[in-house]
């Protein structure tokens, strides 16, 4: 019994104790303090407390109180505030991935901080980046970091096909293909690994030549899309030359860089840190930029995937410090942007690109100047609609393309599908 | 006071003449005790109440307006009309049936075997057996889809083992029957130990004698599972056969995490496709209510035949 | 038994414990590798786990994170325990027409999808100004139709007679649920502790959404955010996911022995 005693007497205790406890609420009291979400400590929380420290130089007290969350619970999260009537549980200050912007300023524009007038100058950032947090011609974030793609190739691979970086740069896909042949035949390795159902590949190719999935007035355009039908061709024709080999997931497809399974790969240039991570193989990379296809007026050898922008939540009090803060430093400092350029953010903002840091040379990729090149390679995006259900007709033809590679399902008739699947999601 | 309800319950109908006052003290005494019952339950109820039912029957209400984002409007029973028309819940609703009819039975057959054989009391290293066999279910859902995701890989330890014992290797997340054999199994390895101890525990209250005086008798094994274990543990198999059902027909950590629907949408399950509706693709919260309101009809009429079935006092 | 039978049951018992153990040595060596030779498919232990270690506590509040998850996990069990045993035991032991309907009704509870009721939950608490408060986490796991369903199941073997005596015994309603329906349902209260805490320590997507602030993280929440980044450190990772499941383990192996002898003190 008095076991039991014992027992209730902690239950109760820990009843009151826990239930009572009241953890401090979202949006900071404090008038000198922003509160932000973000993730990934090594990069996007890197940056902002980076940002704080030396807004905090001039502003004195000034810091940010970052909660780490992921990228999708954020997004969650919002969607659970919003649909709850409740946005007093948002944060001053969010990161969001650019792929998911639009959806949410389209639907939930009360969550944000119209940007348009704060004085931020977003002309300094490039044009294909801005356009992915506005809408209807409002600001709505302010751009980060960069996701202009790059290929990366391992040089000493294709050295034994007896190629060099430069007959992939400035090709077309027709003369990229062929070359993937005799790479596959000499070394008996693909020349690309792509993640099963992801259709990052064909969205790369689609940018690259300006193009989208949505036509201006921001209908569905997937079933009588030529650039797209090419893409999807050209996808599907070199998983059956075995020159662009599917993996499982995320993971495998980074296990194939970091394991010499693959001769090259082109991605955001984010992915140049998980390159990195095989030490031993430094020397061996070398970047350039991607094919772009043949026959299309407006192609070119450039691209962009992923990167996220900031942005202020509308239950923001201090709505002049947190845009000050974002203006001084995001779109403002270029020691911001030659610091975590340390940790493989690069700046989309121009100022930053013309910085000495941005020309140092780096070793693991054969002592080029990546970091510039990068750069440029933004610059020269071209922009495309994405839109509010840019996620739907993705997953849409993410959906087709496995189906078309995986069972040999027609293209014409799986982009129709496709279509209907996006109108029956937009009709709604 | 007290006692004498008692006595009196005990003994009713000991004396005709008094049985005019008994009934009517008995009738008290039931009063009583029902109420005590409801007493035993009122804060587990309530509590249920207040954090299911009032959310779901707001959920009801959800399901009967239309739109994307916030701008909702009563719209009829329409979301309901729009599933009838929509292939992709068509699809996951076969995925989840398929799930359901595979992996249920060969998961609670061979939980209820393992517990019987863990049960028996000359068995060495018991606890090593058991928690060696719950270990699964210790593992938190996001780490053993990874792990599964890399044994199935292309270039994984299974294939591997298949190219040593001179088998062709198998892609499994490419073909949509692999895939979905890739979840089963990875239901079955995750869950077997999880029900297995409802049994263990089940089978506790089983006197052991009964085993002795069967086994004394020259039963076999599997006459003592299906004569003796199967009967009285009737109950607990009724809780697991429900609850695996329920859980199988709400699967949603599996899909997403293991195969995230892929290859296409061939091994989707229908809460992973509510969870996308709703915070994934463009946010239609009507419309995924209307879906969750489905599935709530279709898990309680599984539930009620098999209480119908099983649940006989 | 003879031999044969024995050897046989002993070969399916160890490969069903290799079968369940195999993918677990799988984390653990992940665990003490580094990322690209996890990457690499590296299939035996490595030398690197304090490294893994070191990146893991600098990265993230591990201690905070542990110390949540357990305190969550125990007050939430303890809690759920009570209430669902107190309520199983009423529908059973008192049960009549009206309580088993009131059961069938409340069966229905666990059969929504929680994605569709998180948003009405989460405004619900966000009008009662709940939001970030460890009450507004705890609350909906707390009774639940499977739990109450279980004691409910299991109340049936508690044999009325005992009931009965006690009474006779002068004994209080609520002091038979206390002395004697507690002591004699310890395998079926270690089974329901082991699920509770291993539900409570597991969750992810209630906390995540109700739960807001730094202070709060959970261990699921705590490997959530490992695999957030560009670049997934593997290695540390694994550490992670390992670091998350020891303490369910220790429980089921602090508490399998109550229903392994659970004959003591059982019901004759």
């Amino acid at each position: 019994m008095k076991l039991k005693k014992a027992m209730a007497c902690m239950l109760a205790g820990a009843m009151v104790l826990s239930m009572g406890a009241v953890l401090p609420a979202a949006a900071s009291e404090d008038d000198n303090t922003l509160t932000v979400w973000t993730w990934d400590p090594n990069f996007n929380i890197y940056a902002i407390n980076k940002a704080a420290e030396i807004y905090a130089k001039d502003h004195e007290g000034f810091k940010v109180e970052v909660t780490e969350i992921k990228s999708d619970a954020i997004e969650a999260k919002i969607t659970t505030a919003v649909n709850a009537g409740d946005l007093s549980t948002l944060p001053d200050i969010f990161l969001m991935q650019d792929n998911s912007f639009q959806k949410y300023a389209t639907f939930y524009p009360d969550v944000f901080t119209d940007l348009t007038d704060s004085g931020i100058d977003f002309s300094q950032f490039s044009e294909a980046k801005v356009a992915y947090s506005t809408l209807d011609g409002v600001n709505y974030g302010v751009p980060f970091d960069n996701g202009a793609v790059v290929n990366a190739v391992r040089t000493d691979l294709i050295e034994q096909a007896g190629y060099t970086v430069d007959d992939f740069t400035d090709i077309t896909w027709s003369d990229y293909m062929e070359k993937a042949k005799v790479v596959l035949e000499k070394t008996g390795l693909p020349m690309l690994t792509a993640q099963a159902g992801s259709p990052d590949v064909i969205m790369m190719m689609l940018q690259s030549c300006g193009a989208s999935l949505f036509n201006e007035d921001g209908t569905g355009n997937i079933a009588d899309n030529e650039v797209l039908k090419k893409c999807v061709e050209i996808y599907a024709q070199m998983v059956a030359d075995g020159t662009l080999v599917e993996v499982t997931d995320w993971d495998q497809y980074i296990s194939s860089l970091n394991s010499s399974t693959v001769a090259s790969t082109f991605n955001g240039c984010w992915i140049l840190a998980s390159i990195q991570a095989a030490e031993d193989q430094s020397g061996k990379w070398a970047i350039t930029n991607m094919p772009r296809l043949d026959d299309v007026d407006s192609a070119t050898n450039y691209s962009n995937n992923g990167g996220s922008s900031w942005a202020i939540s509308s239950n923001c009090a201090k709505t002049e410090l947190a845009v000050d803060f974002l203006k001084a430093t995001f779109a403002g400092s270029t020691e911001l942007y030659d610091d975590i350029i340390s940790k493989g953010a690069l700046a989309t903002w121009a100022p930053a690109g013309e910085s000495d840091a941005y020309n140092v040379p780096v070793d693991f990729y054969g002592g080029d100047t990546i970091y510039a090149k990068i750069v440029d390679f933004a610059t020269k995006t071209p922009s495309n609609t994405t839109g509010a259900f840019y996620y739907d007709a993705r997953d849409a033809v993410g959906i087709a393309l496995s189906n078309i590679t995986q069972t040999g399902a027609d293209v014409d008739s799986e982009l129709q599908t496709a279509q209907e699947t996006l109108e029956f999601t937009m009709g709604a | 006071m007290f006692e004498a309800e008692q006595q009196a319950d005990l003994f009713p109908y000991k004396e005709g003449k008094v049985c005019f006052m008994q009934k009517k003290r008995k009738m008290t005494l039931e009063r009583r005790h029902n109420l005590t019952g409801w007493a035993f339950l009122s804060i587990g109820v309530i509590l249920i109440c207040w954090t299911s039912f009032y959310p779901m029957i707001q959920a009801f209400i959800l399901s009967l307006k239309s739109g994307l984002g916030v701008n909702l409007k009563f719209n009829g029973f329409s979301n309901y009309a729009r599933i009838l028309k929509d292939p992709t819940f068509k699809g996951t609703l076969f995925n989840t049936f398929f799930y359901l009819i595979i992996q249920v039975p060969i998961m609670l057959t061979l939980a209820l075997i393992l517990a019987s054989i863990l049960n028996n009391k000359d068995l060495r290293f018991k606890g090593l057996w058991r928690t060696c066999i719950f270990l699964p279910c210790a593992t938190s859902l996001v780490s053993y889809s990874m792990i599964f995701r890399s044994l199935f890989a292309n270039d994984g330890f299974v294939n591997t083992v298949l190219r040593a014992v001179g088998a062709n290797p198998i892609m499994w997340f490419s073909n949509a029957w692999t895939a979905r054999a890739v979840i089963i199994i990875a239901l079955i390895w995750r869950w077997t130990g999880y029900n297995m101890v409802f049994y263990l525990s089940g089978l506790q209250n089983i006197e052991y004698s009964v085993y002795e005086a069967a086994r004394i008798d020259g039963a076999t094994p599997r006459q003592i599972l299906f004569k003796i274990t199967i009967p009285l543990l009737k109950p607990t198999i009724l809780l697991t056969t429900i609850t695996s059902t329920n859980g199988t027909l709400q699967l949603f950590d599996e899909s997403l995490n293991l195969t995230n629907g892929g290859p296409g949408k061939s091994t989707m399950t229908m809460s992973h496709y509510i969870y996308n509706t709703s915070f994934v693709q463009s946010p239609n919260f009507g419309y995924a209510a209307a879906m969750s309101i489905v599935i709530l009809v279709m898990v309680a009429v599984l539930a009620l035949i098999q209480m119908k079935v099983g649940d006989e006092r | 038994m003879n031999k044969g039978k024995k050897a046989a049951m002993y070969i399916f018992l160890t490969i069903c414990s290799l079968f369940s153990v195999f993918p677990l040595y799988y984390m653990a060596c992940a665990a003490t590798n580094k990322s690209v030779d996890v990457s690499r498919g590296k299939l035996i232990p490595g030398t690197y786990l304090v490294e893994n270690f070191k990146t893991l506590i600098a990265n993230q509040d591990l201690s905070r994170a542990l110390w949540n998850s357990f305190r969550n996990a125990t007050v939430l069990t303890l809690i759920c325990l009570l209430v669902c045993s107190l309520a199983g035991y009423g529908f059973e032991i008192y049960h009549d027409k009206g309580k088993d309907i009131v059961f069938a009704i409340l069966l229905t509870a666990m059969m929504v999808p929680f994605a569709a009721i998180m948003i009405p939950l989460f405004r619900m608490f966000s009008k009662l100004k709940m939001v970030n408060t460890m009450a507004a986490f705890m609350l909906p796991s707390i009774s639940t139709p499977f739990m109450i369903m279980m004691f409910r199941q299991a109340s049936r073997s508690f044999p009325h007679d005992i009931i009965e005596a006690a009474r006779l015994d002068g004994l209080s309603e609520i002091g038979i649920f206390f002395r004697m329906f507690i002591p004699t349902m310890k395998s079926t209260y270690a089974a329901a502790l082991i699920i509770t805490f291993m539900n409570a320590w597991n969750n992810y997507m209630w906390p995540k959404v109700i739960l807001q602030t730094n202070s709060s993280i959970t261990m699921p929440m705590l490997v959530a955010n490992l695999l957030s980044g560009y670049v997934v450190d593997y290695g540390m990772l694994m550490l992670g996911v390992l670091i998350c499941t020891i303490p369910t383990v220790v429980i089921f192996f602090f508490f399998q022995k109550s229903f392994a002898e659970g004959i003591t003190g059982a019901v004759k």
